[in-house]
């Protein structure tokens, strides 16, 4: 248990500093939030206008760059061991392989949580600036779903880097990811009106995608509405821990069939 | 004495080749095996399979007393592998601390293992805190070394040690590897440098096209006085018909 632990740790370590010291990722989606901060200055639609507005997209960045993020850190957990062959040394290590993915997932998933912090700090900041409270719940509520959002994305793009090459991986999970982020909340209308094949297709895909629109509260936190139900949060985060599993058995049995 | 490695009658095919084909190697406590073969003849295949990386097609595979599959066997065993290739954004250290920490060890002993292990294997200080992606490839392979040794291992597993290191690394890592053995360790390693394989081991096998061609302790090799290493590797690969050799031995 002692060494198990241990080698979680080293890998989410790995992770991280993967993460930070390429620096590009975070760096560029935490300049761009920055760069709002003037425009947010200026208010060129009058007071309320520029808060909303700005709000508005700010959170779209963050979503984008965060979910950006999380598929990418999940991409690239496994291919370049293999590439470099440092994947080597590391099984001659004494742990498993299924060690190895959760370490490597844990690691990916907390550097993509990090990251998306970072954004949330700032856009807390911005907030809090404009007098529009600095960390009200529906913004912690926002984060925790997010989080939940990342953790599929991850499982979801790792799983994927154990079966098919990095470009279609990336290809994959970013049209799975956005896709159902911007439109599957619609895909039930959608079917209703469209032609038989058409419809069949599009039940699928809602019965089997993961549902990342079920996590998305930036409405709510750009207008300051209401929190949502304990209830309904728990079913939402119940949701993530199950896709999140579920993808991840695939990647174990990936990973224990993989010759190495 | 206790066998550290046994392997017998293994059998590992790729597709069509056979890269392993009906070996049987053994590996007494204390013991330095250099295992010897031309391109392919399927070294790193083996030692892939005495590592639990590979799981052979038929035979057996003991190492440390167990499956090597089974990772609690593989906390005795150091690798180093053929090619090296570490995290290039980690530095020596870090590199070190990972691996410690993949094998159990605590903060305070990998700090003290880092320091001696480095300064064993002569990585230049300046080198220390560099990204590994600027490593030359003699540091690289010195990373390699320190990183086989970092958690005080029963059982050395070196793919190729002495590619890429200069005469006077070749000279400091026989040396380190004559110190771990004086202090109980065992070795296996693989090696196209016959020069450098016959000042350190005590016991060699051959092995030609997944087969073992000879196998003997080293002392059999100094009473005869003109037969050195490479005299015994080419008749012992023309012997089992290899053309290449023949001519050579001319
Ligand atoms: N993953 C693999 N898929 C297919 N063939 C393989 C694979 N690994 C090794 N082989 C083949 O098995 C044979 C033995 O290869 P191996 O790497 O064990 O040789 P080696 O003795 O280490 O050679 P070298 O001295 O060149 O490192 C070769 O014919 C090689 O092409
Ligand atoms: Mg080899």
């Amino acid at each position: 248990m002692r060494l198990f632990l241990r080698q979680l740790g080293a890998l989410v370590r790995l992770s991280f500093l993967d993460l930070y010291r390429r620096k590009d990722l975070v760096t560029v989606g935490a300049l761009a939030l920055a760069l709002l901060v003037p425009l947010a200055a200026l208010r060129p639609f009058g007071v309320a206008g520029a808060d909303r507005y700005v709000g508005e997209v700010a959170m779209g960045l963050i979503w984008l760059f965060s979910l950006v993020i999380a598929i990418a850190l999940g991409a690239r957990q496994f291919p370049p061991e293999f590439e470099s062959r440092t994947i080597y040394p590391l099984l001659a290590r004494p742990v498993g392989r299924s060690t190895v993915l959760l370490g490597k997932y844990l690691g990916a998933f907390l550097a993509a949580v990090s990251a998306t912090a970072l954004f949330y700090v700032l856009f807390a900041v911005y907030r809090g600036s404009t007098g529009s409270g600095w960390f009200p719940s529906v913004l912690w509520q926002g984060f925790v779903l997010h989080v939940c959002a990342l953790a599929v994305a991850v499982a979801l793009s790792m799983t994927l880097s154990l079966a098919v090459t990095m470009s279609a991986n990336l290809a994959f999970s970013a049209i799975a990811v956005f896709g159902m982020f911007i439109w599957g909340g619609r895909l039930p209308e959608l079917a209703v009106n469209s032609p038989l094949p058409a419809k069949i297709a599009l039940d699928v895909v809602y019965a089997i995608a993961p549902h990342f629109e079920f996590f998305d509260l930036r409405q709510r936190i750009v207008h300051s509405w209401d929190c949502v139900g304990v209830g309904v949060m728990l079913v939402v985060v119940a949701y993530a821990v199950l896709c999140s599993a579920a993808l991840l058995s695939i990647a174990a049995l990936l990973f224990r069939k993989r010759k190495v | 004495m206790s066998k550290i490695i046994e392997l017998k009658d293994v059998v590992k095919s790729f597709g069509g080749t056979r890269a392993v084909d009906g070996l049987s190697l053994s590996l007494e406590e204390g013991g330095v095996l250099g295992f010897l073969g031309t391109n392919g003849a399927g070294k790193t295949t083996t030692i892939k399979m005495i590592l639990g990386l590979l799981s052979p097609d038929e035979g057996t595979v003991s190492v440390l007393g167990g499956n090597p599959a089974d990772p609690s066997v593989r906390a005795g065993l150091g690798y180093l592998p053929e090619a090296a290739y570490y995290y290039p954004l980690l530095d020596a250290p870090e590199v070190l601390a990972f691996y410690g920490r993949m094998s159990g060890m605590d903060e305070s002993t990998i700090a003290e293992r880092t320091e001696d292990l480095l300064e064993d294997v002569g990585l230049a200080h300046d080198a220390w805190n560099r990204p590994l992606k600027t490593y030359s490839k003699g540091m690289l392979q010195r990373v390699g070394i320190a990183q086989a040794l970092v958690h005080n291992p029963k059982l050395l597993v070196l793919d190729e040690p002495f590619t890429g290191l200069d005469p006077l690394a070749r000279r400091r890592f026989r040396q380190l590897i004559m110190r771990y053995r004086d202090a109980g360790g065992s070795v296996i390693f693989s090696s196209h440098d016959l020069s450098e394989a016959e000042l350190i081991c005590d016991s060699v096998a051959i092995l030609r096209r997944g087969r073992i061609v000879f196998s003997g302790a080293r002392n059999d090799l100094a009473g005869d006085a003109s037969v050195n290493l490479e005299r015994l590797f080419l008749s012992k690969l023309a012997e089992s018909g290899d053309e290449e050799a023949k001519e050579a031995l001319k």
